[in-house]
């Protein structure tokens, strides 16, 4: 497993701007130097946030795929996605903080 | 010698800089900031050492230390796009992080050093409220508050007390303010998203408000700051700052939603 790949991958698209336009307007491209498993390559490029959660992507890296719009993830899809898989959770009701506004770079 | 003439904790969220130019006078936040930066103005420090945790901004896992002084003579943030604030410019203080630097090694800390910082919104956010014109010289202290495995709260707590040694010790004569930048109990972004650990959170005030610093790291363990959400690590900044104000109680300490604000006094 080599989340480590993914984890940089978002990482790069908040910290490079030149990464993040190619991310955006070319993600074939983008993806082809990191040494992703098939599993992590069609999660990611399917915006599967929940798989990439238990993988072990780390949550404020997957933040970036809303904040950015990367692969169908949007501020709205986000939190349903990242629970997908998981047991529900009375606690999935008690949030009051919404997503975060953000300025699109 | 130097002086530590105030500690103060306060969190970091880059929404309230939005929300309080949308809405004036409004927002809890917006009133417990302006009350803390009171307090550091009355304090009148000559530099500021402020504790905080990277959001994978200034370090990645490719190079990631659970603790780290900054020494740049300036460094620019928020980096992140997405960030609703102004864009600053913030003075270093090199000799001083230098010489932290080395006390905290000589004394057994294994830090590392970064003579080059790219600054997060949980270093800036403070700033913008408690020393807006960014004439104060700031020294980053680094906690690593969110990659797993996270130092364990009892040696921030003995990082805290090195560092108001080091204080005490340093040849200048400056006037310190310490500050923790952080929340003590939120969820941003994990599927618990906006759920706060309320019970956690009573635990966390009122360990601090009684001055049971030590009670507080003892019980602040790596799992307990996981289960009340991913961002709980930045606890490990107010332990550090609690493990260098000795016994002096907050003067005042007020929580909203998963954080907290609070005042030490010295003088």
């Amino acid at each position: 497993m080599s989340v480590y790949q993914v984890n940089k991958i978002l990482y790069l698209t908040d910290n490079d701007a030149g990464f993040r336009k190619r991310i955006k307007d070319n993600p074939e491209d983008a993806l082809k130097t990191f040494r992703l498993t098939k599993e992590e390559l069609d999660a990611l490029t399917s915006g599967a946030v929940g798989k990439l959660y238990q993988m072990g992507v780390h949550t404020f890296l997957l933040n970036h795929l809303y904040r950015y719009e990367l692969f169908g993830v949007n501020r709205d899809n986000y939190l349903s996605r990242i629970r997908e898989g998981l047991a529900y959770d009375p606690r999935f009701e008690q949030g009051k903080m919404p997503i975060q506004y953000f300025v699109k770079g | 010698m130097a002086k530590l003439v105030l500690a103060a904790g306060v969190p970091h969220p880059p929404r309230l800089v939005r929300d309080i130019a949308e809405s004036p006078g409004k927002t809890k936040g917006e009133a417990l900031m302006k009350q803390v930066r009171q307090y550091v103005e009355q304090a009148e420090p000559d530099v500021i050492i402020e504790v905080d945790s990277d959001h994978f901004v200034n370090f990645f896992y490719n190079n990631l230390p659970s603790f780290c002084v900054g020494m740049a003579d300036e460094a620019e943030g928020p980096q992140e796009t997405w960030c609703p604030m102004p864009r600053y410019v913030v003075r270093g203080h090199v000799p001083l992080a230098k010489a932290l630097f080395k006390y905290g090694v000589h004394a057994n800390f294994d830090l590392a050093a970064a003579h080059e910082l790219r600054l997060d919104h949980s270093l800036v956010v403070p700033l913008h409220f408690l020393n807006p014109s960014m004439e104060l010289p700031v020294v980053p202290i680094y906690t690593n508050g969110f990659a797993a495995p996270l130092p364990p709260a009892t040696r921030c707590l003995s990082l805290g007390r090195m560092v108001r040694r080091f204080i005490e010790a340093w040849e200048g004569k400056e006037r310190v303010a310490l500050i923790a930048s952080g929340c003590f109990a939120m969820d941003v972004g994990g599927p618990l998203r906006g759920w706060t650990d309320t019970e956690w959170m009573e635990t966390i005030s009122g360990l601090l408000i009684r001055g049971q610093y030590q009670a507080l790291a003892r019980r602040a363990t790596e799992e307990r700051i996981a289960a009340a959400g991913n961002n709980s690590g930045e606890l490990l900044n107010w332990i550090t700052v609690a493990g260098a104000v000795g016994k002096t109680r907050p003067l005042f300490l007020e929580g909203d939603e998963g954080s907290g604000y609070a005042v030490w006094k010295f003088d």
